[in-house]
């Protein structure tokens, strides 16, 4: 992937540090220089994380929003235990160290706890107006000097407001430029090598308490890149409407959800119940059923990338494609009986008219009774109206004498029909 | 609204149609909604009363109504009975005059038809998803009336509604066919009586 153009600020401000905020993360630097903007955010929870933009990353952090992805700050043995500190591992300090050629001011940011470096924050705010100084400077002086503003952050942590944050961020990546100018050739290469060796670290990690559930691995991230860019032609496209139908039209698109592996994981839940549902309404499937529901419980919920050809634990092979291939035999022979009783009502017909009609006149309500087979006893009472009705049908018939072949073929099945009736009745 | 959406993808819109038929959906549990007799009592007058028209309707004619026109005719009922909650009953309904007309004609085109088809999907096998899965989506997509380009959860549940509503029409056309031939038939193979 080449060096992309440098976002816009206005971008940037109306856009994608409202995003950020709307996740619960305060970016706190910017980097500019790099072929990849990047950022370093601050959670509520006051733990850092970094956020780098690009469909690269796709497959190892989780979504923030549109290409940004988090890259989990966690290693995968803190997560796994559910510890609810805010460590400062030491792959952040090395990405950000590889990124930034001040590796010493990092490092005392990063040992800062969290009210202190949004302290921070505050200090490089106010400090804006009265001088421009290198970020050594802002960071450095912060461990004697966090006094003032400790009164300020007795309550919640306050988070500046948005146009301070990229003056100081711009401040810092001025600088930043500067001191990486010459070498910005070589540390974009370099930082998006390290950065993609950092970060197969976490890719195997589990989900942020935060965040989502694991996302598939590297197969499917070229889906996510389709799918990542189709919302990104929806977007453009709704910019190119006018005020109202691109409000809409942008709403449409926030309603999704941004995170990708719940996107993936919903459908697979529904897809899933659905499958259930299917599989106990179609005989000869319970085999194949118990087969996918111990693999599902048996990965967690993890989402197979090719749900065909799956091998569960009990080392059958299951999947969907069996299953559609039995619902596809069940309809295609339910639609075959259907055919089938629909040629032999055909043939039958002729006696509809008159065999309801006395049917009805006889019974004085709906033919049909609450039970099927209780149908069958009704033509043990229609047996003695028929052979009246067989005058009138005479006086009556349009048909022809082919029908006559019909009706006796009928009497013999009817004499036929009431000796094997009584078995059928009880 | 009309060119935001014209604008949007297609599938943002029909996402949201497709939601709301699937919470409808859902709701009544397809299971009982096909067995429960009342909806069986429902079904078979509502049958009686279409085959007597089919016989009325065919009797200026005065050739015996064909397999097919009952057939129809008894999935016409059944789309009725869906009360039109169901894609698949809405497309019967929908498509009930266009297919009397030209489905003879169609008849004898959609046999060869059928056949190229198959040999033209059998030829680009390697895509992009997996051939397999898709191929039979798109079987089932066939099967199921007017489900050709729905999306699969939404397929899974026509398909759902379909195979409860078809074992209901199979039973109550048995139970009639029973009643007026006087034999029990037998489901597999063409009876004898005939």
């Amino acid at each position: 992937m080449g060096p992309k153009e440098k976002l816009p600020a206005h971008r940037v401000r109306t856009v994608i540090l409202p995003a950020f905020r709307k996740v619960g993360l305060v970016p706190l630097f910017q980097q500019w220089s790099s072929s990849r903007p990047l950022w370093i955010c601050l959670s509520r929870l006051g733990s850092l994380h970094l956020i780098v933009r690009g469909p690269r990353f796709l497959g190892e952090g989780s979504v923030i929003w549109g290409n940004y992805v988090r890259i989990h700050p966690y290693p995968a043995r803190a997560r796994r235990n559910r510890t609810r500190s805010a460590p400062i591992p030491g792959g952040i300090q090395r990405i950000v160290n590889l990124t930034l050629e001040n590796a010493s001011s990092f490092t005392a940011l990063l040992e800062l706890p969290a009210t202190q470096a949004v302290e921070l924050l505050h200090l490089s705010q106010s400090e804006e107006g009265t001088q421009a100084p290198p970020s050594g400077d802002i960071f450095q002086g912060i461990g004697d000097d966090h006094k003032p503003y400790l009164p300020s952050f007795d309550g919640n942590l306050t988070f500046p407001s948005n146009r301070a944050l990229i003056e100081a961020a711009a401040k810092f990546s001025v600088f930043a430029a500067g001191e990486n100018s010459p070498e910005t050739s070589s540390v974009p290469s370099n930082s998006s090598a390290n950065l993609g060796k950092v970060k197969s670290e976490p890719a195997e990690t589990d989900s942020n308490p935060n965040s989502s559930q694991p996302l598939v691995p590297d197969p499917t991230v070229e889906n996510k890149t389709q799918r990542s860019a189709k919302r990104k032609e929806q977007r453009k496209r709704a910019k190119g409407l006018r005020r109202r139908a691109r409000t809409r039209a942008l709403k449409k698109l926030r309603k999704l959800p941004y995170r990708h592996s719940e996107l993936v994981a919903a459908r697979r839940e529904k897809i899933n119940a659905r499958m259930k549902l299917l599989q106990e309404l179609v005989p000869g499937c319970s085999k194949v059923r118990l087969c996918l529901l111990d693999y599902a419980a048996f990965n967690n919920g993890f989402v197979p990338v090719t749900f065909s050809q799956k091998r569960c634990f009990c080392g059958k092979i299951s999947g969907t494609a069996l299953v559609l291939d039995e619902i596809i035999n069940h309809v295609q022979s339910l639609q075959r009986q259907v055919e089938f009783l629909s040629m032999r009502l055909a043939a039958v017909n002729p006696r509809i008219d008159f065999n309801l009609d006395s049917l009805f006149a006889t019974e004085g309500g709906p033919l049909v009774d609450s039970n099927f087979p209780s149908m069958a006893s009704l033509s043990t009472v229609s047996r003695n109206p028929i052979q009246w009705n067989r005058e009138q049908y005479q006086q009556q018939c349009p048909f022809d004498a082919l029908h006559q072949p019909f009706w006796g073929r009928e009497e013999d099945n009817h004499t036929f029909h009431f000796s094997r009736e009584l078995p059928f009745e009880s | 609204m009309a060119p935001s959406i014209s604008h949007l993808n297609l599938e943002n819109s029909e996402r949201k149609k497709r939601r709301k038929t699937g919470d409808e959906l859902r709701d009544p549990n397809t299971e009982t909604r096909w067995k429960s007799e009342s909806q069986q009592r429902i079904y078979s007058t509502k049958l009686v009363e279409a085959l007597r028209h089919v016989r009325q309707n065919s009797l200026p004619t005065s050739k015996s109504p064909s397999g097919r026109e009952i057939r129809h005719a008894a999935d016409r009922v059944l789309a009725v009975a869906a009360k039109g909650r169901t894609r698949w009953s809405r497309a019967i309904l929908a498509s009930r005059l266009s297919l009397r007309l030209a489905n003879s004609r169609k008849h004898r085109k959609a046999k060869p038809g059928k056949v190229t088809g198959c040999s033209r999907l059998k030829r680009p096998e390697k895509k992009r998803s997996l051939p397999a899965v898709q191929k039979k989506v798109k079987v089932l997509g066939r099967l199921v009336p007017g489900c050709r380009k729905v999306s699969f959860p939404n397929l899974l549940e026509e398909a759902t509604d379909y195979i409860a509503a078809l074992e209901m029409q199979v039973r109550a056309m048995t139970a009639l066919t029973e009643l007026l031939t006087g034999a029990p038939v037998d489901r597999l193979g063409p009876s004898s009586d005939l």
